[in-house]
């Protein structure tokens, strides 16, 4: 089984007034000028380089690192390099108050852990960058060092599914040995 | 109780009674359309372990993205999708030339009412246009869908965009659809099925309904659709040679958001850099000079967006120092176009004709910008860095718009023209 908590450090991604970045289309993530690499693992270092503030993101994100953005994270274009960049930095899980619908997919599909807080703007205080939270994907719960909580959206059923089987291949290997 | 049309076909190709937002179902779908990324697709597909794709028969390929090959890399894809075709014996392949997926995929035959199509693009929504459940999906999952046949969706919220009254002179479906998005923001159908109703939408040819189906990916929308009528039977007579049976949302059904607009109180429309949905009316950006123009891609690129374009250029020429790029969505089009005078018309103002597919869309090759130079598009995205330089600005508006800035090297309102 794959943790259903996990615990990390905290980046929260803000834009260039100071307020939670809404609207970080594909694009921003993972720039169309590297769409030709395949290898999951080289992807890791363009994460957030197209994203205003953000250019030098991969060199200063860590294995086990939380993001936390606005609305419609990962709106734009299907590409799965988004998703995927992410993984290869080691990124444990991403909180947004929102996201874009095919990024949605792509992630529960990629087994990396994708967490909707609705309302997450007016919270938004509450949560700066560099602090420990723990993020609880059965209850949602997110939880500060110092011991406020939160609550987002659980996983769904096949979000989890999914996830603890590692990904959308293994999930079908094991839906086709049950069957 | 009444059923939104995502509702009905879900729950029809599901095997259920009904389904209600929220659901997650499996379904079969009829198409699985992807492109240029087919390459990785493949080798996806490969490290699953099977041998032979579920069903060649869904399979819909055209290379569209980077075509002809711009590089090496580019060509080895090629080659690769090519091997992988004829080793799959998918027949529904369209290798380069033939045009942009979104707009071969229906001239095919591959796209009908109540079908459900996934595709590895955004796009993909476009065919709602024609009556059928349509949405993007990434890659792992196409490659899933190749192996399995099958995919699981959840059943969306569904919007209703009520578009009544007459649409003005000059102003065509991409101003209504970017006025759209300016109101309801890039977010604002986020996961949602979003029909398209009303007058001015049942006025419409099947090609302008394809420029609204086509950027409700631009306002988070899971897949957008039009109620098919005669216009559509008329489209798809001759390319879709079998029965099919069409889905309409019945009156009574329940909607998450219910919302009307009056086509003729909209003027024409620009999408400012660097979103779609930063949108002002083409009055407040007249003026801002423009390096390069582009008339074509999966929204704008058919054969009314090409005669559009023709009527603003015909006996006029290109202002000096702008490059005017003309872009038929597909070789039918283009045919199509050369037969009515339209491409001559353009070539004979000062446009560069290129072929069939996506070309600087996508920033790949064909047009890139350099840093500082201001692009006005017909294509449906404007993101930071989307055409080449990251310090490039890319405005967005109809084919009428696009064609009169050509014209005088600034933005300008196409009524004026």
């Amino acid at each position: 089984m794959r943790k259903t908590e996990v615990k990390g450090r905290l980046w929260i991604l803000t834009d260039l007034d100071g307020e939670l970045f809404n609207d970080i289309d594909t694009d921003m993530i993972f720039h169309n000028q590297y769409l030709h690499i395949t290898d999951v693992e080289e992807m890791g270092q363009y994460t957030l380089d197209n994203l205003s503030g953000w250019e030098d993101f991969a060199e200063k994100a860590r294995e086990g690192d939380v993001i936390m953005a606005g609305k419609n994270f990962g709106a734009g274009s299907s590409r799965q390099q988004a998703v995927d960049c992410f993984r290869a930095l080691g990124i444990v899980a991403i909180v947004a108050e929102s996201f874009g619908a095919i990024y949605k997919r792509n992630a529960i599909n990629s087994g990396l852990p994708i967490v909707a807080f609705p309302g997450l703007t007016e919270h938004a205080d509450a949560f700066e960058t560099g602090v420990e939270v723990a993020v609880d994907f059965e209850t949602g719960q997110l939880t500060l060092k110092g011991g406020e909580t939160f609550e987002a959206e659980p996983f769904s059923q096949v979000q989890m599914d999914i996830y603890q089987a590692g990904d959308l291949f293994a999930y079908g290997k094991e839906m086709g040995e049950q069957q | 109780m009444g059923q939104t049309f995502v509702e009905q076909v879900l729950a029809r190709k599901a095997g259920l009674e009904a389904v209600v937002p929220g659901q997650i179902v499996t379904v079969r779908p009829d198409k699985l359309l992807t492109h240029d990324n087919t390459a990785d697709i493949s080798s996806k597909f490969r490290r699953i372990g099977l041998d032979k794709v579920a069903d060649p028969g869904i399979n819909v390929i055209v290379l569209d993205h980077v075509v002809p090959a711009a590089n090496e890399t580019y060509a080895t894809n090629h080659q690769i999708i090519r091997e992988f075709v004829a080793e799959q014996g998918i027949s529904a392949f369209y290798d380069v030339g033939e045009g942009i997926c979104h707009q071969v995929l229906p001239e095919k035959g591959h796209a009908w009412p109540g079908a459900v199509i996934v595709g590895s693009d955004s796009h993909t929504t476009t065919h709602g246009a024609f009556g059928a459940f349509s949405a993007g999906i990434g890659r792992t999952e196409a490659a899933a869908v190749m192996a399995t046949g099958k995919i699981w969706l959840r059943v969306p919220e569904s919007f209703r965009i009520v578009i009544d009254g007459d649409m003005s002179e000059r102003v065509m479906a991409k101003d209504v659809i970017l006025y759209i998005i300016g109101d309801l923001r890039a977010d604002g159908a986020n996961y949602c099925s979003v029909e398209f109703t009303g007058e001015a939408v049942q006025a419409m040819s099947v090609a302008s309904r394809m420029v609204l189906t086509n950027m409700a990916a631009e306002m988070g929308a899971k897949n957008g659709v039009v109620e098919p009528d005669e216009n559509t039977r008329a489209w798809l007579a001759g390319r879709v040679d079998h029965a099919y049976e069409e889905v309409h949302a019945d009156s009574d059904a329940t909607y998450e958001r219910v919302i009307t607009y009056d086509a003729s109180e909209i003027v024409p429309q620009v999408a400012k850099p660097h979103t779609v949905d930063n949108v002002a009316p083409v009055t407040e950006v007249a003026g801002t000079p423009i390096d390069q123009a582009l008339i074509g891609t999966c929204t704008d690129g058919r054969l009314e967006d090409l005669a559009a374009a023709a009527e603003i250029v015909r006996g006029r020429q290109v202002a000096p120092g702008v490059r005017l790029l003309v872009l038929p969505a597909s070789r039918e089009v283009l045919l199509d176009a050369i037969e009515q005078g339209y491409v001559s018309d353009l070539v004979t103002a000062g446009a560069t004709l290129l072929n069939p597919g996506c070309g600087p869309c996508l920033g790949a090759h064909e047009g890139c910008m350099a840093p500082g130079e201001a692009t006005i598009s017909t294509a449906n995205r404007n993101f930071k860095g989307r055409m080449g330089s990251k310090e490039a600005f890319i405005y967005l508006g109809s084919p009428a718009t696009v064609a009169a800035s050509a014209l005088t090297g600034v933005i300008t309102d196409p009524r004026e023209m």
